[in-house]
């Protein structure tokens, strides 16, 4: 940290020309979003054609199709399978600009209406699990980050703990113990808010761990700001410090971290889905991937990044209202 | 009261006073079959892509269109052909024509009346390249020409005589779906199809589940039912929930009423749980067997060939691994398969006999790594593993067989991989042994998996002779039993040809290809098709 201004107390002033810098900002920003947006689809296209299986089976009805001789060659002829692999990607390419994404080579329906449906339930798991993770981080840093060492040592040995914990590994322990054991709580996801409470428990925990990691670490840098030192000599209280003034430094990395982190929720969203049966984006691709469902696959990872940029965007933008300082540098 | 009600009442009546004749109190009180409720089945499977069997057609369609869709025939559990949507059936002389009497009082459940037309355009469907068809495409694929005698009498022209008719038509691949239906653009019959069964779909909610209520119309149940009118259960929730232990732990706490696919470890837990019971249903054709490819070195060899089934003893590990709820096989075919015959003594581990065999055949040098050599290379045997196809307890089956292969020098390479890649290295052969399941209604299995005009792809890459093998006195018989109409002969044609194949050291039998279902003791009444073993909850019904 180069400035060391309690940033909570800074006030910012809007401009005419500081707008149009902004706007050039987040410009520049959609542009490269949009550039990342075909690598992905580049890339999805030609790693699915190298990767052994062909996509007539997905069409056919699965691997091990043993279908007649006119029905494979009806199927290369329907999907343009039979031209030349450069002229394919370019027509595939020309239709996504459109976002035409085609017809499901499985399931014969239109690509982008099923798609969206599935990712609305992946958007309210790992936008549930993100807040839960920042609320778990936020109270676990803030109450285990003054002055007591065993208060921190314990803190920041729960927050290593959790962020080691594999997905997987965990989703079947909160199973064993919330769901089996104690009968809580549903082990597979079922219509309301209870069978939601596993799979968000399952992707939050290791992200709070995260979260609470580099929270903790600013948090401890800014307890040691002149500012925090005249507060006191204000006669703020201990929880006044934390919130008031030392709780926005806490959470500047953690913003930053959260285009990250939902990135990261959404792969973490292929294993919880799969394991509590719920439905999403993540279960999609994974069973788009094993059968070469190639125009689901290809829907789902330009959502996904879709997604993921969108966020990134979002986090910049809170990121330059938190802390006005980062303005102030662009504009030098 | 309805005629099934009426039927089942005395049976119940009985039952609970013979109870009571027992022991006026230590019993609990016997309960008479409740109609309604919701049961909740939970597969393990793929979500099907299509709900219609025609198209492609595999086993996660067979499961869920076995609650919807009716065939032809079916098979009772003693392995006999009975009726179903057909009533009779006679065969001529030369095997080359085929009538079947359909029933005259059944209707789809879109109102459109079931008759020869339905069947005629059924067939039609499933031959039409535009439909896809795989599985169906198979069974039906020496019906030459369908001829509507009557309206409720249909005449098959076949190419060729085909014992396997019946059997094939069996099958849930090949379900009669209402006509009016079916002129409907693929995409729109892949969601809904219409057909004769106990239940209809009425919701399908993409990876999460399927709805499927009563047919109220309902009467054309198969021979081998308990009841005959509408079904008792209001409806079903099929879930599809992929992971096993969710599965199990779902089962457990009664957010699901039966689970299919139950793992080794479940089952055997299970066993000590009084809430839940178990359905062991192998599923027929060919029973789980790790093939050797014949059709390159080194098992072009039949010293090598006989020498991997010396070295190897898989016993310990099934007992172990499956936790006793899978047999070891030693027959090519299922168990659920009359024609199937078992030959323990020709899979005896033998150590030494194996490395003289290996010697013999030249494979006498060691290289560094204690793996035997003939010419400076090594004796290596690539093994792809279909982790889609393999559960977890047969890829560390797979791993003790390497282990104990390595004993006598050989070296074995496992390559876990998905379906697709999976597939891609069968079709450029490369591997050397292979476990594929195959499901087919009877034992005609063999020549779809050992005739040598299996060896040639299908269109799209599929060889379903994994052992290439290539033998004309098999291929013959083989033949000859696709086409004699006399059982005994075709049983004794059977025989030979399991013989052949076993003593020619092609394959090594495991186990029946496992199809294990838990449920709760709260449902009455399930059982699965003695066709494809597929769950049939017409008669099933919930205590309370």
């Amino acid at each position: 940290m180069t400035d060391s201004s309690d940033i909570s107390t800074d006030r910012r002033t809007s401009t005419p020309a500081k707008r149009i810098r902004t706007l050039g900002w987040l410009l520049r920003r959609i542009g490269g979003g949009v550039f990342v947006l075909w690598m992905v689809a580049t890339v999805i296209f030609f790693a699915l054609r190298l990767i052994p299986g062909d996509p007539i089976d997905a069409i056919l009805g699965g691997p091990g199709s043993q279908a007649s001789a006119e029905a494979v060659e009806k199927i290369r002829l329907d999907y343009g399978l039979d031209q030349n692999l450069i002229v394919q990607y370019f027509l595939a390419m020309a239709k996504l600009a459109v976002a035409d994404f085609g017809t499901s080579y499985a399931l014969k329906i239109p690509v982008a209406p099923y798609v969206l449906t599935q990712l609305w339930s992946t958007l309210v798991l790992t936008i549930a699990a993100l807040l839960v993770a920042w609320i778990f981080a936020l109270g676990l840093t803030l109450a285990t980050s003054g002055r007591g060492r065993l208060a921190r040592a314990v803190g920041s040995g729960l927050e290593l703990v959790a962020a080691a914990v594999p997905h997987f590994w965990l989703a079947s322990l909160l199973i064993i113990v919330l769901s089996n054991t104690l009968h809580w709580l549903p082990p597979i996801s079922v219509a309301g808010p209870l069978g939601l409470v596993l799979p968000v428990l399952t992707l939050a925990l290791p992200l709070t761990g995260f979260l609470g990691q580099v929270m903790r670490e600013s948090l401890i840098n800014a307890y040691e700001q002149p500012f925090v030192l005249s507060a006191r000599a204000r006669g703020e209280s201990e929880w006044g410090v934390r919130l008031r003034h030392v709780l926005r430094h806490a959470a500047l990395p953690g913003i930053s971290l959260s285009g990250w982190a939902f990135g990261s929720l959404l792969s973490g969203a292929v294993v919880v889905e799969t394991i509590f049966a719920r439905p999403g984006l993540g279960r999609t691709l994974l069973s788009a991937v094993s059968i070469r469902d190639i125009p689901v696959v290809t829907a789902v990872a330009l959502l996904s990044a879709l997604t993921f940029i969108l966020m990134t965007i979002a986090t910049d933008v809170v990121d330059r209202i938190v802390d006005p300082r980062l303005t102030k540098v662009s504009e030098q | 009261m309805s005629a099934r009600r009426l039927l089942l009442f005395p049976l119940t009546f009985l039952a609970s006073a013979s109870l009571l004749s027992g022991c006026a109190t230590a019993v609990e009180p016997a309960t008479d079959p409740v109609a309604g409720g919701t049961l909740v089945y939970a597969t393990g499977d793929a979500e099907p892509g299509c709900l219609d069997p025609h198209v492609g057609g595999n086993y996660p369609q067979a499961l869920i269109s076995a609650q919807y869709l009716e065939s032809l025939v079916s098979k009772n559990s003693d392995g006999e052909i009975i009726p179903w949507l057909a009533t009779e059936w006679s065969e001529s002389d030369d095997g080359l024509s085929w009538e079947f009497t359909l029933r005259d009082d059944v209707a789809f459940t879109d109102g459109t009346a079931f008759d020869a037309e339905a069947v005629k355009v059924n067939i039609e469907h499933v031959k039409n390249p535009e439909t896809a068809s795989s599985t169906g495409y198979l069974a039906v694929g020496k019906i030459d020409d369908i001829e509507i005698v009557e309206p409720h009498l249909v005449r098959f022209t076949l190419s060729a005589p085909d014992s396997a008719l019946l059997e094939s038509l069996s099958q849930p691949w090949v379900g009669i779906q209402s006509p009016t239906a079916l002129e409907r653009e693929q995409a729109v019959n892949c969601e809904s199809p219409v057909g004769t069964g106990p239940f209809v779909i009425t919701d399908w909610v993409k990876q999460q589940s399927i709805t499927l209520e009563r047919n109220e119309e309902y009467n054309s149940a198969p021979a081998d039912a308990q009841g005959s009118g509408a079904a008792l259960l209001d409806s079903i929730e099929w879930r599809f929930i992929p992971d096993a232990a969710t599965r199990y732990a779902a089962l457990q706490s009664g957010d699901v009423d039966v689970i299919d696919n139950a793992q080794p470890n479940n089952i055997s837990s299970a066993s000590n749980d009084p809430a839940i019971d178990e359905l062991d249903a192998p599923r027929p054709g060919a029973a789980n067997r790790i093939e050797l490819n014949s059709g390159k070195a080194p098992f072009d060899d039949v010293r090598v060939r006989e020498a991997f089934i010396r070295s190897v003893d898989v016993n310990p590990g099934i007992d172990s691994l499956f936790f006793g709820t899978a047999q070891r096989s030693y027959s090519v075919l299922s168990s659920i398969e009359p024609a199937g015959i078992s030959l323990p003594d020709e899979f005896t581990t033998d150590a030494d006999a194996a490395s003289a065999l290996l010697d013999e055949a030249g494979w006498d040098t060691l290289d560094a790594d204690g793996y035997r050599t003939k010419d400076g290379e090594r004796l290596s045997l690539t093994f792809p593993v279909s982790t889609n196809q393999s559960i977890p307890a047969e890829q560390s089956l797979f791993e003790q067989i390497q282990a104990s292969a390595k004993n006598v020098g050989i070296e074995i390479v496992l390559q876990p991989t998905d379906l697709s890649s999976w597939y891609g290295a069968l079709f450029t052969n490369e591997y050397n042994l292979v476990s594929a399941p195959y499901t087919k209604v009877g034992a005609d299995v063999l020549r779809i998996l050992y005739h040598s005009d299996s060896i040639i792809p299908a269109p799209s890459g599929y060889y379903a002779n994994l052992a290439q093998l290539s033998d004309p006195e098999l291929d013959r018989i083989l033949t000859e039993a696709s086409e004699t109409t006399d059982q005994t002969e075709r049983q004794a044609l059977y025989e030979q040809a399991q013989s052949i194949i076993i003593d020619g050291f092609y394959v090594l039998p495991l186990y029946d290809q496992q199809n294990h279902y838990l449920y709760s003791t709260s449902v009455e009444g399930f059982r699965a098709f003695p066709t494809v073993s597929t769950p049939t909850f017409y008669d099933a019904w919930l205590k309370d």
